[in-house]
């Protein structure tokens, strides 16, 4: 496999890593469905981590392991910032998934398309609002 | 410019004994990657027909339905950005499909559902081959129009 591939599929995964430790300060600033919103999704995020896991060592490559601790992009001080959070833990994967899809592999090209899919709609149920390009670069395709 | 070094010069050469395009032969076919670009502008400027024919017949859908129309838009434009026109010709605006509304609002939401799952999965099919940049361009926008299949379930809300 390639090193340009191992390499998309090793961002995908720390983006997941991040993804896990940033639903456990986002939930805890959330209760009643937010929270249980936060949980299902934090339990969606490792699946997928195993699953890159997976595929990483069936390439034959070592996965990257997730920090011990991460700079958060903002503080988190009640439910307000904790959504915020985690609609940008949700760009943050969906991007990484994207890197996926401008591979070689069309396998692996599909697999990030598709893999875009959940966190691009968990982005937008918890900021409230979707976005016309999930995964680019903020300010997309914008004309004004 | 080419410049005729040893190694460039016979490769010239054996351009130039091959038969040049025949003038009279009129415009080259299209590459199979612009043909699958032209289709996926078409069935943008289909969904945008759409939102505004059922936004025209149901205006109360309007405050949910206006921002979608407007993330089909700038689908649109990027799309059509990719496009390389030759002077002096556009890209013609062809509506391809106007199936009726419907006679309720609901199944009006229901048909626009069904064309935004339809039009996400044809952009994943879309995938196969192209380059990577227009590979992402297409798997944004098929990740945009399932988060519209969300909304328009009335399930997009945390």
């Amino acid at each position: 496999m390639p090193a340009a591939e191992i390499q998309a599929l090793q961002a995908a995964l720390a983006a997941e890593h991040a993804a896990v430790y940033g639903y456990g300060v986002a939930g805890a600033m959330l209760s009643g469905t937010g929270q249980a919103a936060a949980l299902a999704d934090w339990k969606a995020h490792q699946e997928a981590r195993d699953t890159l896991q997976a595929m990483i060592v069936k390439m034959g490559a070592t996965p990257v392991a997730a920090s011990t601790a991460y700079e958060l992009p903002f503080a988190v001080q009640g439910a307000r910032t904790a959504r915020l959070l985690a609609a940008a833990l949700e760009d943050g994967v969906t991007q990484a998934y994207l890197g996926l899809v401008a591979v070689t592999n069309q396998t692996l090209r599909t697999f990030g398309a598709l893999a875009m899919l959940p966190p691009a709609n968990r982005a937008a149920a918890w900021r409230g609002s979707t976005v016309a390009f999930p995964g680019m670069p903020a300010g997309h395709g914008r004309t004004g | 410019m080419l410049a005729a070094s040893t190694t460039t010069l016979p490769l010239f050469l054996a351009l130039s004994a091959c038969a040049g395009p025949d003038p009279l032969a009129g415009p080259p076919p299209l590459s199979a990657d612009v043909r699958t670009l032209l289709r996926a502008v078409t069935a943008e400027q289909n969904l945008i027909s759409l939102y505004k024919r059922t936004m025209a017949a149901y205006s109360a859908l309007a405050p949910t339905l206006a921002p979608l129309l407007a993330e089909h838009q700038a689908h649109l434009q990027q799309l059509r950005a990719r496009i390389i026109e030759p002077p002096g010709k556009t890209v013609p605006a062809k509506v391809t499909s106007r199936p009726a509304i419907p006679g309720t609002s609901s199944a009006a939401l229901a048909q626009l559902r069904t064309a935004e799952q339809d039009a996400s999965t044809a952009q994943l099919r879309r995938l196969a081959g192209a380059a990577p940049s227009l590979a992402q361009l297409y798997a944004s926008i098929a990740a945009s129009e399932a988060t519209h299949v969300t909304v328009l379930d009335g399930r997009g809300a945390r």
